[in-house]
């Protein structure tokens, strides 16, 4: 009977699903990257887009530095200080074809808000503007202090200090906390060392977490899955490991013990790279999966508007639930890997940090 | 599609913008959250180790107490019974000294009985002879007044009395 009633709904949601996908397929371009990358929009589609506030730094001959904020886009190329530019900062050898587009044309074709926004004075010294990764982050956070703080004030209540933790939320919570401490800083960091580091450790687990989980929200976008946003928080373990990190560290950099001279010539230049591959490492690592996942789930998708385009409707309904099952599956592996992601890059911040701040003697093997 | 998005683009505001968030983030959750947390689930942890330590060592105490109880009571026993057999044998020494005092006794009075006997007995021999001496004496009157033939008498007289003296410790004569 309860399986039944699940088969019903399952193909309910294929028989609604397979026609916006498929109907979709005839008038629109499907562009997994655009649907994966930051946008200066927050994309409710096919409700609406909502344009978030554009800020930029800009310096001119005439009036210097200035800040300018716009509160969307389309106001930014309606004021008239502002016009889009087909030049990007990948292409450098067309920047003399950088053309002039008619700002209203451009609106509403919906291409505004994809195009780079250049001052008709000056130009742009630092482009602040908000993306949907940022508020996506900002909206992981916000999570993050409602929950944690909640959680601490029933620690601080004494329900869980004095006493066992009371409830599911208090439960679940507790036992990600504990084993971020206690498999993933005390084994690396030591047992004297890891209170120092945990408040990081544990931040950048719970943040990466909720930041790829709300990438799996109807709506939602993945903060993780954009390189600029692992790369702050590779720095920020870079900067805790380079900045603790004991003698022993600094001497196995710079001067390789138990080498010969011309090794350790050799070997100096490596270490230094290797202080940078890690983090580097940390913030590809992260971003790959996360952006991977995403794109996977898209081309299943897309598979769909593939095959309706190529062999016509009847082979494009045909393909949906192979499409929508292997999406499914997917998505179960993205649970997966929203997890996965946010313990490696925990647990290799806390591997990095724990190398760089431990003091051994170089007699013992390691 | 007029622009191509790039998943790869850096993003110079973004960076800075997130830098801030992720540090206010790391503050506030630092500041107002994990501290109270961390050290909540410390402190049980310690109370919960405390507790079981304490524990450990009360069983550890009572097991120590019940086996010193134990010995106690063991030495107790010990010397009870030490005590008990001290006064049996004690009692058996002096029963056993106020036999041999209570037979001494006996014997000493049972000695003095004999004395007093032999004494008595030789008082008695004396007064015999003594009362013997005079009824020959009285039956040699007789015998002299009726019969002159005195020599004959007298020798049997002397003879008789002679037996007497000789048989005086022997056997008394009229016992027979």
């Amino acid at each position: 009977m309860r399986s039944a009633r699940r088969r019903l709904c399952l193909w309910c949601m294929l028989i609604f699903l397979a026609p916006t996908t498929v109907m979709a397929a005839d008038d629109e371009e499907f562009d997994a990257v655009h649907h994966t990358a930051d946008g200066y929009y927050l994309d409710f589609s096919p409700i609406g887009k909502i344009e978030l506030p554009r800020i930029f730094i800009v310096r001119s001959e005439i009036t210097g530095y200035s800040l300018r904020t716009y509160w969307t886009t389309k106001s930014a190329l309606r004021s008239g200080e502002m016009h889009a530019s087909i030049h990007s900062e990948g292409t450098e050898e067309d920047a003399h074809a950088e053309e002039e587009l008619d700002a209203e044309a451009l609106i509403a074709s919906g291409d505004h808000l994809d195009a780079t926004l250049v001052p008709n004075d000056g130009e742009v010294v630092l482009d602040l503007s908000m993306t949907r990764h940022l508020m996506f982050a900002l909206l992981a956070s916000g999570i993050l202090l409602t929950i944690f703080l909640q959680l601490a004030e029933k620690y601080k209540r004494g329900v869980g200090r004095t006493s066992a933790p009371q409830g599911l939320f208090q439960n679940l919570f507790e036992t990600l906390v504990i084993f971020v401490r206690d498999d993933i800083a005390i084994p690396n960091l030591g047992r004297d060392k890891y209170q120092r580091f945990l408040p990081y450790l544990l931040t950048a687990f719970f943040f990466i977490l909720t930041c790829n989980l709300l990438g799996l929200v109807p709506f939602g976008a993945t903060a993780t899955s954009n390189l600029n946003i692992t790369a702050v928080l590779a720095a920020f373990t870079f900067v805790l490991t380079q900045f603790n990190g004991s003698r022993d560290h600094w001497r196995h950099v710079f001067w390789p013990p138990n080498m010969p001279i011309p090794v350790k010539i050799l070997l100096i230049p490596t270490e230094i790279m290797g202080l940078f591959t890690k983090p580097i490492a940390l913030a590809i690592r992260l971003f790959a999966n996360l952006t991977a996942g995403h794109l996977v789930i898209l081309s299943l998708i897309g598979m769909i508007f593939t095959f309706t385009l190529l062999f016509g409707e009847v082979v494009g309904y045909g393909v949906v639930p192979v499409s929508l099952g292997f999406t499914l599956f997917v998505m179960c592996l993205e649970v997966l890997i929203a997890f996965i992601q946010a313990y490696i890059f925990t647990i290799l911040s806390a591997l990095f940090i724990g190398m760089a701040i431990a003091d051994h003697s170089h007699s013992e093997a390691h | 599609m007029l622009f191509a998005a790039d998943l790869l683009s850096a993003n110079q505001g973004l960076v800075v913008w997130f830098s801030v968030v992720f540090l206010a983030l790391l503050y506030l959750l630092r500041r107002f959250a994990w501290g109270p947390i961390t050290s909540a689930l410390t402190e049980r942890e310690e109370t919960i180790a405390g507790s079981l330590n304490r524990a450990e060592a009360a069983l550890e105490e009572s097991k120590r107490l019940q086996e010193s109880n134990a010995q106690a009571r063991r030495e107790n026993e010990q010397q009870a019974q030490r005590l008990l057999r001290e006064a049996r044998e004690e009692a058996e020494q002096f029963r056993e000294r106020e036999v041999q005092r209570t037979r001494e006794e006996i014997n000493a009075l049972r000695k003095q009985a004999q004395e007093d006997i032999a004494r008595d007995k030789e008082k008695a021999l004396q007064a015999l002879r003594g009362e013997v001496a005079d009824l020959a004496i009285l039956a040699a009157e007789k015998v002299l007044q009726e019969n002159l033939d005195g020599s004959r008498q007298r020798v049997l007289v002397d003879r008789f009395i002679d037996e007497l003296s000789t048989q005086k410790h022997n056997q008394f004569p009229y016992q027979a």
